[in-house]
């Protein structure tokens, strides 16, 4: 008679292992393909964040097509094709049909994907929904032909399966990665498209060529901003302030190095010999043992020691931050047709530490243009270069955000909520760890250090707003002035002449008056490199009551001052290697005014708004139309228009009797009409 | 091309007598014109200096029982852009009535709200800164807008009961009219002008005038034989009273000697209505004593009458509130009685309409109401 079977063994009879790819199945929400509208968001993604890492690593500038088209009506084709290195046929399977395989996953640096989890997670869904195969063909320029394969992933093993290979031409590509695939999922335009997705992602990858090709056979092209490549961010070790007690016991048994002290100034980040000899105190350990002979207490003794004792934070050069010039760049070239009236110069914050992990958070502002005035700010989040689309009100960029007092800055805003204002905010963390708030890496987790920066960060770019704000009211101001001066004074100068029977005044003194200001307009330049005119044309006028000595400075883009350029008159200095170009206009008379013209190379599109204009010798507050010289210039500007500044801030001009009394115009009689009738 | 007012066929000869009239109106004018001269050609910013008319600078007048201008001024300087229209059209303005009367024309508010549209960048954005710039003419010139040919569109009151009166009327002929026995159901109705020239007063059997705001309450008195049972003139407001309906008034009480009582709803803008009848309007302040009759007494409705007479009532709106919050410090309104009503009805937080006294049927006002309190103001 067999035995009766325990319970205990009953049990034991079912349990068995759950590949990683089985509990992805069941659970596709942590990989960001719990609906179909998010399946094919991330589908792309997964495939284009890749690709441009590919790109980067191999130090070519990316191209990447996108093409989605309908096959029934829940079935869509997302092909993806880079120019990137290609992958060697026999990674091909592991890339794209094994879960958890990648070649970034131990490395200490800045990049988009991390886990080896996202594409082969695309196939995964692709045979669950569809049961259709990926399928990839890629060419690596060191080879004459592409592979061309078909494979699924075998859920229960976790591997790659392929089903069908060739080997191909491929036109005459040279070099690449094409992935398609069929899932299930619904196209659609608008928030968290893939479009809004490419959008966002041609703005923080200016040196990426992006091509779009959407179901109804609309074809988008984001064109690159820049040729520069950014710079790839170096591998660094683990720095100790991230450092967990099981990686450290781990590391300690897997090392080469002879001794602790090594291994403690070789394989971690920031520990120089002296923040060595600190932690060897601390820990009460000598340094000469041999790192895998440490066993539970002295590791615990040891990571203490680590996280007390002062050690540098990690080296900064495991990032890649975009920098205030592409930020600008990729911004104007994907969001120009909303011709903005402004964009705030970008911040690029110095790189800060979040649990031992460098960070270094990035912002670009843009105001006005047909961005719509009543609704709340467009926020557009980047992790690592990557747009975030989901999850907005779970990430601690929004509650950065969402905390600071807009109204300080001159936007609505309910108190804690985003701001009210035709602005569109840019916000770019980029760090060797990102804490997100999941897997499907859409939010990231509110962290102390990271909060503080992106405030500090966004603040900065808000104060420039609030500057550009109120110069806005004094242009307006001073158009209301140019209506007074240039329409109504010479008409009401004729209407009293008229009654008095006398001959019409000279204006000027009195128009001088009213302007109190010394106006620069520019014109000239545009997009159109055939159409557009190669000048541009700088207009002073003297509207103040004293005679002026003025220093006009422009920055110009440097490819404006090549070959082929030109100015009249003769500037005082041009400096092709900043792109700056300067004039002296050594006497200015009350009512006069004087021209500076540019001439540019052919083939150069260029708009005013391109070309930033500084002048020196006259004040702020008596200046229109361009900024004050920046004192980070370090320009040396003659005795005599320095003292001219000073005299001009440190003596303020007195009041005119009308300014200190009542503005009969303005009183509040208006308002008693309408309530007193006749 | 659009018509410049000036084709031969619309030109009547020019009556020298009107032009000096209207030269003579405009004489402070061209001192402006002088002094802006001199401004502009000493390089200085043409300004001019105006009395306000606002609620902080109205004062009460001894002498005349009335509320006039105070001595606070403000500048309308060419350095705002405001300031700078303003100037020219005050020139365009003179312009324009010496136009008129070589024309032998007169025109209303409104058309030359609209003539200004041939002002070029002067034309009036609204017709209450055409308005004002009547105003500050009058205040400027211490004349009226007829002596500017300029006047507003018919909006007279009406007269009901035993007045009798004489009216020159278009053809220059008087006319004898009794506003009780020679008029219909609409009551005699009050030209632009009332001044001495254009009516006189032959008598009357009336003991006092009940100014009504409401036209249904009019009818309602006039039906119910009110006029004549109780000797009264009936006239009917419309709302905020026109200047000719309160000079009109102004005439009854001082030459006929008729005490003047107001009858409106009992809310803030109706108790606005009676300040501008007795006290005087704020805008036109500087016209007060030609205006307002200060012996014209309120008579409801109260808010105490909304608790008395228990009427069916509204609650008061935030506009409301405002208004009753502003006259508190409004001085028209700075006297005890005006005060406790005024902060009686911010307390139950109600007002009424007049015609809500229906609640007790069609003769509660005539036989109950009215007569309650005409006797306890000693009227009757």
């Amino acid at each position: 008679m067999p035995a009766k079977r325990t319970l205990a063994e009953e049990l034991a009879s079912r349990q068995r292992e759950i590949s990683v790819a089985e509990f992805f199945e069941r659970n596709r929400q942590i990989l960001g393909f719990d609906n179909p509208q998010r399946a094919l968001l991330t589908t792309v993604k997964e495939a284009v964040d890749n690709s441009l890492d590919a790109c980067e690593e191999a130090r070519v500038l990316p191209e990447v097509s996108v093409e989605i088209s309908k096959v029934s009506e829940d079935r869509l084709r997302i092909a993806v094709e880079d120019n990137g290195p290609g992958i060697l046929r026999r990674e091909i399977p592991n890339v794209f049909g094994r879960l958890l395989y990648g070649s970034r996953f131990h490395a200490n640096r800045q990049a988009r994907g991390q886990q080896g989890i996202g594409i082969s997670a695309a196939v995964l869904y692709a045979g669950l929904t569809t049961a259709t195969a990926a399928h990839i063909i890629s060419k690596v320029p060191e080879e004459p032909a592409a592979h061309d394969l078909e494979l699924v992933l075998d859920t229960a093993k976790n591997m790659p399966r392929v089903v069908r290979e060739d080997v191909s031409l491929w036109g005459d590509k040279e070099r690449g990665t094409r992935v398609e695939l069929t899932i299930r999922a619904r196209y659609q335009r608008g928030r968290q498209s893939p479009y809004e997705y490419l959008r966002g992602t041609a703005i923080v990858n200016p040196h990426a060529r992006i091509i779009l090709l959407e179901p109804d056979g609309t074809r988008t092209t984001w064109e690159r901003a820049t040729t520069d490549l950014p710079v790839l961010p170096k591998e660094i070790p683990p720095h100790p302030h991230g450092l967990e007690l099981g990686e450290l016991v781990q590391r300690l048994r897997r090392t080469r190095s002879p001794s602790l002290a090594s291994f403690l100034t070789d394989e971690l980040s920031g520990v120089t010999r002296r923040a060595c000899s600190e932690v060897l105190t601390l820990a009460r350990l000598s340094g000469r043992e041999a790192p895998a002979s440490l066993e539970g207490a002295a590791i615990e003794q040891l990571l203490a020691a680590l996280k007390a004792a002062s050690i540098a934070p990690p080296s900064s050069e495991c990032l890649s931050p975009i920098g205030p010039m592409l930020i600008k760049r990729g911004l104007k070239n994907v969001l120009g047709t909303l011709r903005p009236d402004f964009y705030a110069p970008p911040v690029t914050r110095p790189p800060k530490v979040h649990s031992g992990c460098p960070f270094v958070v990035e912002v670009g502002l843009v105001y006005g243009g047909d961005l719509p005035p009543d609704q709340p700010i467009q926020l557009l989040r980047f992790a690592n270069r990557v747009p975030l689309l989901f999850q907005q009100g779970a990430c601690a960029i929004t509650s950065a955000v969402a905390g600071i007092d807009w109204r300080r800055y001159g936007l609505e805003q309910k108190t804690g909520a985003l701001p009210v204002g035709p602005v569109l905010l840019l916000v770019h963390v980029a760090s060797t760890k990102i804490p997100f708030t999941s897997e499907a890496k859409e939010a990231i987790a509110e962290t102390e250090d990271i909060s503080r920066e992106v405030e500090l960060a966004v603040q900065s770019a808000a104060r420039s707003l609030k500057l550009h704000l109120s110069r806005r009211i004094r242009r307006s101001m001073a158009q209301e002035k140019f209506a007074i001066i240039r329409r109504i004074l010479p008409k009401l100068a004729e209407k009293a002449s008229g009654l008095v029977e006398r001959p019409v005044p000279d204006l000027t003194p009195v128009i001088t008056r009213i302007m109190d200001v010394v106006t620069v307009e520019s014109q000239g330049g545009g997009k159109d490199p055939e159409a557009a005119s190669d000048r541009y044309l700088l207009e002073l006028t003297n509207y103040t009551a004293r005679l002026r000595r003025l220093e006009v400075f422009l920055e110009v883009p440097l490819e404006a001052l090549a070959e082929g350029f030109s100015a009249t008159p003769a500037p005082a200095s041009v400096q092709p290697e900043s792109g700056r170009v300067s004039w002296e206009v050594m006497k200015l008379d009350p009512s006069a005014r004087t021209r500076l013209e540019l001439h540019w190379p052919k083939g150069v599109a260029l708009e005013p708004s391109d070309i930033d204009v500084y002048v020196a010798g006259v004040d702020d507050a008596h200046l229109l139309g361009a900024d004050p010289l920046p004192g980070d210039w370090d320009v040396r500007l003659p005795a005599a228009l320095v003292e001219a500044a000073e005299n001009a801030e440190s003596a303020p001009e007195k009041l005119s009797p009308d300014e200190e009394e009542l503005d009969y115009d303005a009183t509040e009689r208006k308002e008693s009409v309408s309530q007193d009738e006749d | 091309m659009p018509p410049k007012g000036k084709s031969p066929s619309a030109r009547t000869k020019t009556d020298p007598a009107l032009l000096r009239a209207s030269r003579e109106a405009l004489r402070p004018t061209l001192q402006l014109a002088e002094q802006i001269y001199g401004q502009l050609d000493k390089g200085e910013i043409p300004r001019m200096r105006l009395p306000l008319r606002t609620k902080q600078n109205i004062q009460f007048n001894l002498r005349d029982g009335v509320w006039k201008l105070g001595n606070q001024t403000g500048v309308r300087s060419a350095r705002k852009l405001d300031g700078a229209l303003m100037l020219l059209r005050t020139f365009w303005l003179v312009d324009f009535i010496q136009e008129m009367a070589r024309e032998s024309k007169t025109s209303t508010l409104r058309e030359l709200y609209y003539i200004s549209e041939q002002w070029e960048d002067a034309k009036f954005h609204s017709e209450d800164e055409s308005n004002l710039l009547v105003e500050d003419l009058e205040v400027l010139c211490e004349r009226l807008r007829e002596d500017f040919r300029l006047h507003p569109e018919e909006n007279g009151a009406s007269v009901i009961g035993d007045l009798t009166l004489e009216e020159v009327n278009r053809k220059g002929i008087k006319k004898r009219i009794n506003c009780r026995d020679d008029v219909g159901d609409g009551g005699y109705q009050l030209p632009n002008n009332v001044e001495k020239e254009k009516i006189t007063f032959r008598g009357t059997g009336a003991k006092f005038i009940l100014a009504i705001e409401c036209g249904g309450m009019v009818d309602r008195l006039a039906e119910n034989g009110f006029d004549e049972e109780f000797q009264a003139l009936l006239v009917h407001l419309k709302g905020q009273p026109a200047r000719s309906t309160r000079r009109f008034l102004k005439r009854l009480n001082e030459e006929l000697k008729l005490p003047v009582v107001i009858f409106t709803d009992g809310d803030p803008w109706s108790f606005r209505i009676y300040a501008s009848v007795a006290y005087g309007a704020i805008k036109t302040a500087h016209l007060s004593s030609y205006l307002a009759t200060p012996s014209a007494e309120f008579l409801g409705v109260t808010a105490s009458d909304i608790e008395n007479y228990k009427l069916p009532s509204d609650k008061l709106s935030d506009v409301d509130v405002r208004a009753l919050k502003a006259e508190l410090s409004d001085p028209r309104f700075n006297t005890e009685q005006w005060k406790s009503e005024i902060e009686l009805m911010l307390r139950i937080g109600k007002k009424a309409e007049q015609q809500s006294l229906a609640k007790y049927g069609l003769n509660y006002v005539t036989q109950t109401y009215l007569p309650e309190k005409l006797t306890e103001m000693g009227v009757l």
